[in-house]
């Protein structure tokens, strides 16, 4: 029709529609108008991230040190970084925090998509369990560090009460933030248990996006129920359980206040996460430059992990 | 294949009945179409046979054998949904191989390739195997579809609109294929439609569905032509029958209590008249293509007769219109002379 020299409907619209809709204000395009918007949170961003962030890199070249403002600066050059990376005492810290991190991911997500695919099923009251088990997250993470202390009190706690009751032993026989084979698994614990429902919420998520009638065609195609779960639901829940472990990931790499208000880092350095040296080392000895340093090191490994791991997700995304 | 038979079958949502007493008999190879306006429960009614639904009262048996109670996953039918349905983590090959890696089948990997690929040409989606099943237009995914119930040999195939999401040409290809394939599987397919050429095309018999009730079943020849009542009869036919006062026009044959007439196209003659003696007027012609749509007023009813394309009636001629052997409907709007048509056509 066109090639007759008649354009159609929609040629014409197009043709008779102007390039901007809206009639430019005061003067200012379209452009500018964006840039006008979006300043403030630039401005913000700049300022309390973009900003320090650069600060601190400048910071961990120089022998800084915060409780003397008065003494001159000393760029050291990499100096900071050479000690961090040959220091063995460094290695501790950081395999506190993995070992923190690898077990919170892995029962978070086994147990959040095991209830979230219970509570996904239609029965009497799911929304009041559902309701019940977000609770924990709800809480500021110093209330829940304060209480647990006095839940794993050996002699007067709930949780060796409980423990003493279903294995018979006494129940001030075992200390969980006293000992140190125990303390790893007592932030573990506490964490499972306040952020389970946040990998729960989002499995939820996962699961209510895929439609009914797939499984509705996939019974039809004689898939089983144990078929029916490792064909459809786990494939197609996937993306949004990768999802939760990188948040939850990320977020316990950088776990400080529950674990400071819990253990400390003790006893001994058995529960030393890497931000508990950070912050032992920024503002107990003041070794500002030296902190700064390992903050950046901590950085760059939390944004390459997370990087990598984007990747495979956007691989599982669009397979 | 087998046959499948259905009785007194009932299903309620609530206080809405969606298929009301309904009883059928689908034999071994019959290609059954149930026509019906949105809300008739056509739908319900192949969910129902395929397991999705349960019934609240009649009997489903496949094959010989009762599947009232039983899962979907015992009746062994294959289903085409309406929304492509297809998975949308897979490739088009993997969807086509989905119900052939059902354990209960055991098939081998290679016998399962040479289906799916068999199946893919059947369908013409060869092509796009490898790729993702939702990087697919409609039409191709609709063919997946198709394609992914083909592949099977179930005692029934259930079809859900397959083609009404496709655009007119992919469509009466579709259906000329459907028709094929159905011919060279011996398939015995129930299927849904509210397009009445789809229905006119394939099916050995139609079914007519108001309000989750079976009210005719018979050939499309049957349907068409001997309607049970009014209902039925303006399911089937372009133009749409016309429903007019019996007294309104002179015709040649009515049953004694006829109170509205049914006039196909063919059943209306239209003279033309001079001056004030005629009754009626030509007030619009609609041009499709091969033919022409002539609406002629005539006391204060419009009357739809397609005509040839290079008809000489122009809109305003004064006409008349004469009916020769209508359909004749009580007031309840039931055929009072059933058989009579075909015996005077």
């Amino acid at each position: 029709m066109a090639d007759l020299g008649v354009p159609n409907l929609a040629d014409r619209l197009a043709a008779a529609t102007p390039e901007t809709i809206a009639k430019p204000i005061r003067g200012l395009s379209d452009r500018a108008l964006a840039w006008l918007f979006i300043a403030p949170s630039i401005v913000l961003l700049l300022a309390i991230n973009i900003f320090p962030l650069i600060w601190t890199i400048y910071l961990s070249f120089t022998n800084y040190r915060a409780n003397r403002p008065n003494a001159p600066i000393k760029g050291v050059g990499i100096d900071n970084y050479v000690s961090i990376l040959t220091d063995a005492d460094v290695w501790q810290p950081m395999q506190a925090t993995a070992h923190f991190v690898l077990w919170t991911i892995l029962i978070e997500t086994v147990l959040g998509f095991g209830l979230a695919f219970l509570i996904d099923r239609k029965f009497r009251g799911h929304g009041l369990w559902t309701t019940i088990i977000l609770i924990p997250m709800m809480l500021s993470p110093a209330v829940v560090g304060n209480f647990w202390k006095f839940i794993y009190q050996p002699q007067t706690g709930l949780f060796n009460y409980l423990i003493g009751m279903l294995t018979g032993q006494s129940a001030s026989s075992f200390e969980m933030i006293g000992s140190v084979r125990l303390a790893p698994w007592s932030i573990i614990i506490v964490d499972v248990w306040m952020w389970t429902p946040y990998v729960v919420l989002i499995c939820l998520a996962g699961l209510r996006s895929i439609p009914d009638y797939i499984y509705e065609a996939a019974e039809v195609d004689r898939a089983s129920k144990w078929r029916q779960f490792w064909t459809i639901t786990l494939p197609m829940a996937l993306p949004f359980i990768m999802l939760a472990v990188l948040f939850r990931g990320i977020e316990n790499f950088k776990m400080f206040d529950m674990v400071n208000l819990l253990t400390s880092g003790g006893p001994g350095s058995t529960t030393e996460v890497a931000s508990i040296t950070l912050k032992r080392e920024a503002f107990e000895s003041w070794r500002t430059g030296y902190s700064s340093a390992f903050a950046i090191i901590l950085f760059v490994t939390v944004f390459g992990l997370a990087n990598i791991y984007v990747k495979a997700l956007n691989q599982v995304k669009s397979r | 294949m087998a046959d499948v038979e259905l009785t007194h079958l009932t299903k309620r949502f609530g206080t809405t009945t969606a298929v009301d007493d309904l009883s059928l008999a689908i034999a071994d190879g019959e290609f059954i179409v149930l026509l019906g306006p949105t809300g008739a429960g056509k739908t319900t009614l192949l969910r129902l046979v395929a397991g999705l639904e349960r019934a609240e009262a009649g009997a489903i048996a496949i094959g010989g054998r009762d599947m009232t109670r039983e899962p979907p996953v015992v009746r062994d039918v294959a289903f085409v949904f309406q929304q492509y349905s297809l998975y949308p983590h897979l490739s088009v090959y993997d969807n086509l191989a989905f119900p052939l890696r059902s354990p209960v089948r055991g098939m081998s990997e290679a016998a399962i390739r040479q289906r799916v690929e068999e199946t893919a040409h059947l369908v013409r989606i060869h092509d796009k195997l490898a790729n993702r099943a939702t990087r697919l237009s409609g039409g191709q995914m609709q063919r997946v579809a198709i394609g992914r119930a083909l592949v099977r040999r179930p005692a029934i195939y259930l079809m859900d609109e397959p083609l009404s999401s496709l655009d007119a040409k992919l469509r009466s290809d579709l259906r000329l294929e459907l028709k094929r394939i159905q011919a060279e599987l011996g398939a015995t397919i129930l299927y849904v439609t509210h397009d009445q050429t789809e229905a006119m095309t394939l099916a050995s018999r139609i079914g007519v569905m108001d309000h989750g009730r079976l009210v005719q079943i018979g050939s499309p020849r049957e349907i068409y032509r001997d309607p049970v009542n009014s209902y039925v009869a303006t399911r089937l036919g372009t133009p749409s029958i016309n429903l007019l006062p019996a007294d309104l026009l002179p015709a040649d044959q009515l049953a004694v209590g006829t109170r509205t007439v049914g006039a196909r196209s063919e059943h209306i003659l239209i003279s033309r008249v001079s001056g004030g003696l005629a009754r009626g007027r030509v007030v619009r012609k609609e041009h499709l293509g091969g033919h022409v749509n002539l609406h002629v007023l005539i006391g204060g009813a419009e009357v739809v007769k397609r005509v040839d394309a290079d008809t000489d009636f122009l809109v305003d001629d004064p006409v008349d219109v004469a009916l020769h052997v209508p359909l004749c409907f009580d007031h309840h709007g039931d055929r009072l002379d059933a058989g009579g048509a075909d015996a005077n056509t």
